[in-house]
């Protein structure tokens, strides 16, 4: 999977993602309260949701672009707790098995090239009582917005490298993964997901 | 602006922008008029998007905007096609007709995210 396109987003990623931060922040909240121990963090982009986060956490956050981390520093650094950057695919990650209590993936499963296979390595270094925690945008079930999800997607695909209509909940299950929460946050296209081993 | 009322402000205008321009443009044919409404209603919507997305939120803006754009471009020019139609009729169809659809979209989340 090429950095390349990511690269080239992060200039204006804060602009693009500034409305679905305001919207989003006290539901990321909720959900992020659940992160506990040594936290897996996929997709830190350039770490608009660390403001989210709950303090004192130990944070290893991955991207697969380095321009995106290099953005990330400043809200690194007023985090109050601690946040290891590495730059990583997260489809084929360096980390042992079993390493991590708690994953969290922020709008990550819409824009990797092959969810399943990247859900199957997050599995690997979770902990077997761990929990892996999801912020996603999918495919809507119901039909009108399903067309213009999936209409725009050939354009954001283009654009940025995402995808609109992926089924998130159903390759969590296939990547061997049980859904232990599952909450709407708009409509049904974007969800706040808790999944166990 | 508290962002849930701001979207109602933003389809309402959306559906009356989109009813003004199909309504310069028309033609008389009824079906051509919906046809071409239709098409005009996507082509104004791509670029509100875009302007409209990073302030608003990508899908709170991207739903409503992508049903308005097809749907009320497509009513709206079969109703400039009839005659000695005015434009501020074909204008408060617009309005009226995006104020709904930001209804619905509100009455389904409500739904959605409750259940």
């Amino acid at each position: 999977m090429s950095a390349k396109p990511y690269d080239s987003a992060a200039k204006y990623f804060d602009l693009f993602r500034a409305g679905d931060m305001r919207r989003w922040g006290q539901s990321q909240q909720a959900l992020f309260k659940n992160l506990k121990g040594k936290v897996l963090y996929i997709g830190i982009g350039t770490g608009q949701e660390i403001v989210n986060f709950p303090p004192q956490l130990d944070i290893t956050a991955v991207d697969l672009s380095y321009e995106m981390l290099r953005r990330s520093e400043t809200r690194v650094q007023n985090y109050d707790g601690r946040i290891k950057r590495c730059q990583m695919d997260a489809q084929t990650t360096a980390f042992a098995d079993n390493s991590f209590d708690s994953i969290l993936t922020v709008c990550v499963l819409c824009s990797v090239k092959h969810p399943v296979p990247c859900l199957q390595e997050l599995k690997r270094v979770l902990k077997p009582e761990g929990e892996l925690l999801m912020f996603e945008h999918v495919l809507s079930h119901n039909p009108i917005y399903a067309l213009i999800l999936k209409s725009m997607s050939h354009i954001t695909e283009y654009l940025e490298g995402t995808y609109l209509d992926r089924d998130t909940v159903s390759n969590v299950e296939k990547a061997g993964f049980k859904i232990h929460s599952h909450q709407n946050i708009y409509l049904d296209i974007v969800k706040a997901l808790i999944a166990r081993h | 602006m508290n962002l849930k009322i701001a979207d109602f402000f933003i389809a309402t205008f959306t559906g009356g922008f989109v009813a003004l321009v199909v309504f310069l443009f028309h033609p008389t044919n009824m079906a051509l008029a919906m046809v071409q409404g239709g098409l005009i209603g996507m082509a104004i919507v791509l670029p509100l998007k875009l302007l409209l997305m990073p302030i608003f939120g990508a899908f709170e803006v991207a739903i409503p905007l992508g049903i308005i754009g097809m749907g009320v471009g497509m009513t709206a020019g079969m109703l400039s096609a009839i005659p000695d139609i005015s434009g501020y009729t074909v204008i408060a169809w617009g309005d009226c007709a995006g104020l709904l659809v930001a209804i619905i979209i509100y009455d389904s989340n409500k739904h959605l995210t409750q259940s």
